[in-house]
């Protein structure tokens, strides 16, 4: 009677269609195939699947690359809003906490669209607006002449402050790398605020955000090794996950990859991660190991997702692959676009 | 026979009053047996069927599975007729 009375019929619905919904993301032998083929082939393949309304309906008004670009983050923004429809109860509240990253993804597309010049037309085909931030919303804010006058508009936003904070120094050093940093770190801290909140459910939600963060942390420490030249480690650390800010920091300091590999896996309690990180000894590109961790990170969440079968798992699961079966069909389509060999595209590819 | 046993130890209540509270226990028994098998039932269709109706929503070809799946559990509840039917009748 205690399975029963924790599991309520409206979230074994959702948990099946997110299953179900998982079960027809693209397989990779899907992936292969694309791979020897040309731009409008895929196009047309892509059309026969998930993507046929949207390609469909655009196919009048866009062509080639464009077409795919635009249906694919029409495609992604439907299929999100679709998700925060049919999730019940707390299930909705999670997943609206974690969709607003997708808030800072096209309001720092905007930015810097706006910051280059591009079009407003054009910034519009990829923005996806999935978080709190809907279309609407996204529309009033793209006319707008300037960044100050955008980020004006953004007032009474939880992101307002952070943007009103770093937007001067972003402005005289013409880069938006910090701003995000910050806004990454204040919306980690607000939804594992939210999953502390004593929501049922939440501590689910909290592992599920700390391996997100780890794999991030992780992911930055391999890009700060790879670069030439020093930056402030501190700065890029996210809180909340299993590496603290001095952690980082003394990982960010190791030069030998064989040392830095055994501290950090000290730190590391994930399995697959620690085999990873094994396998990273020798030194690899900055991409190979980006995929690779990715790949881990899916591979875990599946893993929580199926321990924890009638839970926010399921859900943020099919979030996050359908996330990478847009990048993934974007990668293709880019590399296609620009005649890259199939041997290097299938590298860019998380499968 | 069973009168002989009943005087055995007298509690003051006649044959027919006897048979007349065995068949309440018989009734009550298959009352029992039925309804506890419903609720075991309804919980059991509760989590089967809420996945087909998401899996029907997803993909309208799963219909007659779902419904099939949905229906399995009603196994338990005519197990409990049964017992419920031999309680009254046999």
């Amino acid at each position: 009677m205690v399975g029963v009375k924790n599991i309520s019929a409206p979230y074994i619905y959702v948990c099946t269609r997110m299953r179900v919904r998982k079960a027809k993301l693209l397989p990779k032998e899907e992936y292969m195939r694309m791979l020897n083929m040309s731009l409008p082939e895929i196009t047309r393949l892509i059309g026969e699947t998930e993507y046929k309304q949207e390609i469909d309906e655009l196919a009048t008004t866009f062509k080639g690359i464009d077409l795919i670009e635009v249906a694919l983050s029409w495609n992604l923004a439907k299929e999100y809003q679709k998700i925060q429809e049919i999730t019940p109860g707390n299930l909705k509240q999670f997943t609206h906490a974690y969709l607003r990253r997708w808030d800072i993804q096209n309001v720092l597309t905007i930015l810097r669209g706006k910051m280059q010049g591009v079009k407003a037309g054009k910034i519009k085909e990829i923005l996806v607006p999935a978080g709190s931030l809907d279309a609407n919303v996204l529309d009033r804010l793209l006319p707008e002449e300037s960044i100050e006058r955008i980020i004006d508009a953004l007032k009474g936003h939880r992101m307002y402050p952070v943007l009103a904070r770093e937007y001067p120094a972003a402005k005289e050093s013409g880069s938006f790398s910090r701003m995000e940093n910050e806004l990454y770190k204040q919306f980690y801290a607000e939804i594992l605020a939210e999953g502390e909140g004593g929501i049922k459910g939440g501590n689910l939600f909290i592992d599920f955000i700390k391996l997100d963060i780890d794999i991030k942390n992780i992911k930055t420490l391999f890009r700060l090794r790879a670069d030439t030249f020093k930056e402030d480690a501190r700065e890029m650390h996210i809180l909340g996950g299993a590496l603290s800010a001095t952690d980082f920091a003394n990982l960010n300091n190791i030069d030998d990859q064989g040392e830095f590999i055994d501290q950090l896996k000290a730190k590391i309690r994930q399995k697959l991660l620690l085999s990873l990180l094994e396998e990273m000894r020798t030194e690899k590109t900055i991409r190979d190991v980006e995929v690779r961790l990715t790949r881990v990170q899916l591979e875990q969440m599946e893993r929580m997702s199926k321990r924890n079968p009638i839970s926010i798992h399921p859900i943020l699961v099919y979030l996050e692959k359908k996330k990478y079966e847009v990048f993934n069909l974007r990668a293709l389509a880019r590399g296609k676009e620009s005649k890259l060999p199939s041997e290097k595209i299938a590298e860019y590819l998380v499968v | 026979m069973a009168a002989e046993l009943v005087a055995a130890v007298d509690v003051g209540m006649t044959v027919e009053q006897i048979k007349a509270s065995q068949m309440g226990m018989k009734a009550l028994g298959a009352g029992i047996a039925v309804g506890l098998t419903g609720i075991g039932t309804g919980i059991a269709e509760m989590g089967i069927g809420s996945a087909a109706v998401g899996a029907v929503a997803e993909n309208k070809d799963m219909f007659g599975l779902a419904l099939l799946f949905t229906v399995i559990p009603e196994t338990i509840v005519i197990f409990g007729l049964v017992v419920g039917l031999l309680l009254l009748f046999l």
